[in-house]
């Protein structure tokens, strides 16, 4: 039970960091390699400012905006400098690196299990118990596929859309398709950031080394979540990427208690999530 | 065909499901033939390395010492993160829901994890935490924050530094690598640059943030100062060979600061034996699961620092022992 | 209308590669005209129209529309007053968005694309009404998406979506060239009938010989970056299928062609 709970709470989180990768790798077609840094930005910024004894509330959207200045700066680089989509994002990565170990005034692990957190100040606290944590994390969870679904039907969201399909189209709309790309990035990266938020309150400290292999992860959940129950029509992509999430911390969690050798861990993990996807990819009946 | 990869994928699954599963069938037939009363430890490692594997390896002989042996009267779960955050914590998290009677965290991340996931209800050991206070898990006294007790693998700085000025008497600059990304190393650092004056040395830092900065941040410290300290930085150590090298090129030596660094080519250290860190961590834990409160314990730091020198090492550099430090030094046998 | 002037077009200069397109290169379009354009491959047909787009850069003169220089605008910049059909259909449509989607966009085209909703209800009946004039059914399949439909149906919604709101051009890049002959009939009837409508001012690259003898007021052939014939309403007239193919095949020879 309590096993199946942190399967939610990690895949609620890192639903939060696909959904931005969804809209980076999926919409845009754009692989974007910032959100290894972006991650443990949000992280920062919310592990500083609850020390500095702000409400963990505010940390959310904050980080969110700080993760979307990163995607801004991907952006940039790649629309304006012309620098090609992989590089521009590794740039902003290595960067990052530096700019979060400023953030925490150069402290690589800030511990914050003495402060309150959005799970500590939940008004839940008392009643769920044990399912406190998972319920805060759904509804961040819920609210932004809410919010990103709303989106993707307004007319800004339409253009994105457009973008990542047909460049060509978004030109003879007289629209600049670098700006759209622009827009893309920075939400997708804003995301990212607040899924690192609520990461660093949920294990409550901040690493800077937490950011490590988060595009493997996203990726991963992006690619399960579309391939597997994208074929559902009853299911908006949001939801899929959700799903992806859960199931692709389930694969992991499998790999940890199935008591095999540690270092075999990744190993079974990779080999999950192969037999998944070629489980889905046989479903479609085609080798396309 | 592609039914034929599909089976074959998923037979090779199975098998490597069952082998490793199989394994952990054994262990619950060991199991049997123990005493009833057996415990279950959860160990959360954070990376392969070899100190943090010493600090195992020292904690389940502490433990044996203690009357707890392997096989017998207490079952081990080991885990390894792989140096990754997103499965140290999901490994705290599915260690905690298997509510095994003891959570060893080994280094500083995995024992935020552990301790996070314990929620108090499960007593937590951690050990190679180099600062339990700024990792929140222990009080500016040295008394613990909850359920949740430990050692710290602090350097011995300032003996160290006495150390150094006793084998080099007219150096000045003392250069150190660190990772920018490793908390113990940036508060091992701050300690360097705070005890420095007091023998007359001048710290130069060095930061990275990856293995591969390594070969050419290496080669540019050793040009600028007389010795280089290592400290237990986790990146630095995995590459110590690549600094050894530069440190050669330029005629300096390279003090350590556990016996694995002297073993592997530095020349003296002041310094920690993992194993026994981990030993003194094992006899805690078995405190614990005697039915003392972690909480009422204290961190500990290793208690004695000792002396060890690899004397091809010194010559290789036309140095020497100093006189007054014979007597307690401890020769370690180069690996070649 | 638009006005090319002095046009310099060097491909892959300063590499062995190099190919000079158009030198010193004049043309002049007036409003209202109907442009057929014939040529070989590599005579600069499709060239041209993606230098009026603003697709690729040029080296030296000036692209004049409406008496405004447009030399340093950007190609998105252009497109506020052309409208633009491609040969393969994919380009002018978005395959993985629904006909509604498709259409909600192009309507809202010289708009702000903020965040409000992105197709607006009461403009549905419109869209269907667009739609059932084209006779290929698509009013009924507003919810499917475009990378359903055949290449047909797709060149039809591109060619409604191009000229959905007002444009002053309409440039066609051989866009009837990937369909068969029968849905290329009833698109060439389609354009002719928006073209009219309209009142644009069209510039059709075309290899069909009857389709640039048939529609249009003038008939342009271009040969190795330069007009080699002009011929206007009247002359066009006068002109048959076997007059220009007698011209066309005598370049493709020279310039060493099979036929």
């Amino acid at each position: 039970m309590a096993l199946l709970l942190s399967v939610f709470e990690q895949g609620f989180i890192y639903s939060i960091l696909a959904l931005g990768i969804y809209i980076t790798y999926k919409i845009l077609d754009f692989p974007d390699l910032s959100v290894d840094s972006s991650f443990p930005l949000g992280a920062a910024v919310s592990a500083v400012m609850i020390k500095a004894g702000i409400n963990p509330y505010i940390t959310l959207p904050a980080a969110f905006l700080a993760g979307g200045m990163a995607g801004l700066a991907t952006g940039i680089i790649h629309v304006k400098f012309k620098v090609r989509d992989l590089l521009s994002g590794i740039i902003t990565m290595t960067m990052l690196y530096s700019i979060n170990l400023h953030i925490t005034g150069g402290q690589a692990n800030i511990p914050i299990f003495s402060d309150d957190t959005i799970f500590k100040l939940s008004p839940l606290r008392d009643k769920a118990g044990a399912f406190n944590t998972v319920i805060v994390i759904f509804v961040i969870t819920l609210l932004c596929k809410i919010i990103m679904d709303l989106y993707l039907n307004t007319k800004s969201g339409y253009l994105l859309r457009a973008v990542g399909d047909n460049e060509t189209v978004v030109t003879s709309l007289a629209k600049d398709k670098g700006t759209v790309k622009i827009v893309g990035l920075i939400i997708a990266n804003a995301l990212v950031a607040l899924a690192g938020s609520v990461m660093c309150q949920q294990q409550r400290f901040f690493d800077i080394s937490m950011g490590t292999g988060t595009i493997v992860i996203g990726l991963a959940s992006v690619i399960i979540g579309t391939n597997v129950f994208g074929k559902f029509s009853f299911l908006k992509a949001t939801t899929a990427v959700i799903i992806g999430s859960v199931i692709y911390k389930a694969c992991v969690a499998i790999a940890i208690t199935c008591g095999m050798a540690a270092i075999d861990m990744k190993l079974i993990t990779g080999a999950l999530f192969l037999v998944i996807l070629i489980i889905s990819s046989v479903k479609k009946g085609g080798a396309d | 065909m592609k039914k034929f990869i599909v089976l074959i994928t998923a037979s090779m699954l199975a098998l490597t499901m069952l082998s490793g599963c199989g394994s952990s069938a054994d262990n619950a037939s060991g199991e049997a033939s123990a005493p009833a009363e057996s415990v279950n430890v959860a160990i959360a490692q954070f990376a392969p390395h070899g100190s943090l594997d010493n600090c195992v390896e020292g904690f389940k002989l502490g433990m044996e010492e203690a009357g707890y042996v392997e096989g017998e009267n207490v079952t081990y779960d080991l885990q390894n993160a792989q140096a990754d955050m997103a499965n140290a914590n999901q490994i705290a998290q599915s260690m905690a829901a298997a509510k095994p009677d003891l959570i060893c965290g080994v280094a500083t991340p995995m024992a935020q994890a552990c301790y996070n996931v314990a929620n108090g209800e499960i007593p937590v050991i951690y050990t190679a935490v180099t600062d339990p206070v700024a990792a929140e898990l222990a009080n500016e006294d040295g008394s613990s924050v909850g359920n949740v007790t430990g050692t710290s693998d602090k350097l011995a700085i300032d003996a160290q530094l006495e150390m150094i000025r006793k084998f080099m008497p007219d150096a000045k600059k003392i250069g150190i690598l660190y990772t920018t990304s490793e908390a113990n190393s940036v508060s091992a650092i701050e300690e360097y640059k705070e005890l420095a004056p007091n023998y007359d040395f001048e710290i130069v830092d060095s930061g990275i943030s990856q293995t591969s900065d390594i070969p050419l941040a290496a080669a540019d410290l050793a040009s600028k100062v007389d010795c280089i300290s290592n400290l237990t930085d986790n990146t630095v150590v995995s590459s110590l060979a690549t600094l050894l090298d530069a440190a050669d090129k330029a005629g300096i030596p390279v003090f350590g600061s556990e016996i694995e660094q002297v073993e592997k080519g530095c020349v003296a250290t002041e310094g920690l034996d993992y194993i026994a860190l981990g030993k003194q961590t094992g006899a805690m834990a078995a405190r614990v699961l005697a039915g003392e409160k972690a909480q009422d314990i204290p961190y500990e730091t290793i208690t004695e620092y000792s002396l060890y020198i690899n004397s091809k090492a010194l010559e290789a550099l036309n140095m020497s022992c100093p006189d007054e430090l014979k007597s307690e030094a401890a020769e370690v046998s180069a690996e070649e | 209308m638009i006005k090319l002037s002095n046009i310099n077009k060097i491909y892959n200069s300063g590499t062995i590669n190099e190919t000079c397109l158009f030198t010193d290169f004049n043309f002049e379009v007036k409003k209202d005209d109907f442009i057929s354009i014939i040529g070989s491959n590599g005579s600069g047909k499709t060239s041209m129209l993606n230098i009026i787009c603003g697709s690729i850069p040029i080296d030296s003169g000036d692209i004049v529309i409406n008496g405004n220089s447009i030399s340093k605008l950007k190609d998105f910049q252009r497109s506020r007053t052309i409208g633009r059909v491609y040969q393969n259909p994919a380009m002018g449509t978005c395959s993985s968005m629904t006909i509604l989607e498709n259409m909600s966009l192009a309507d809202n085209k010289g708009r702000l694309f903020g965040l409000t909703r992105g197709t607006n209800k009461k403009r549905i009946d419109h869209y269907k009404e667009l739609l059932s004039q084209l006779g290929l059914g698509l009013e009924d399949k507003l919810g499917v998406k475009v990378g359903l439909l055949s290449g047909g149906q797709r060149q039809a919604l591109a060619l409604l979506m191009s000229v959905m709101t007002p444009v002053d051009i309409l440039i066609l890049d051989e866009h009837t060239a990937a369909l068969d002959p029968k849905t290329a009939e009833i698109i060439m009837e389609l354009t002719d009938k928006v073209v009219r409508e309209k009142q644009l001012t069209t510039i059709m690259v075309t290899h069909n010989l009857r389709y640039a003898l048939e529609y249009g007021n003038r008939l342009v052939m271009m040969h190795e970056g330069n007009v080699i014939m002009d011929l206007n309403a009247e002359e066009k007239k006068n002109a048959d299928v076997d007059d220009i193919l007698k011209i066309f095949n005598r370049i493709s020879l020279e310039k060493g062609n099979s036929l």
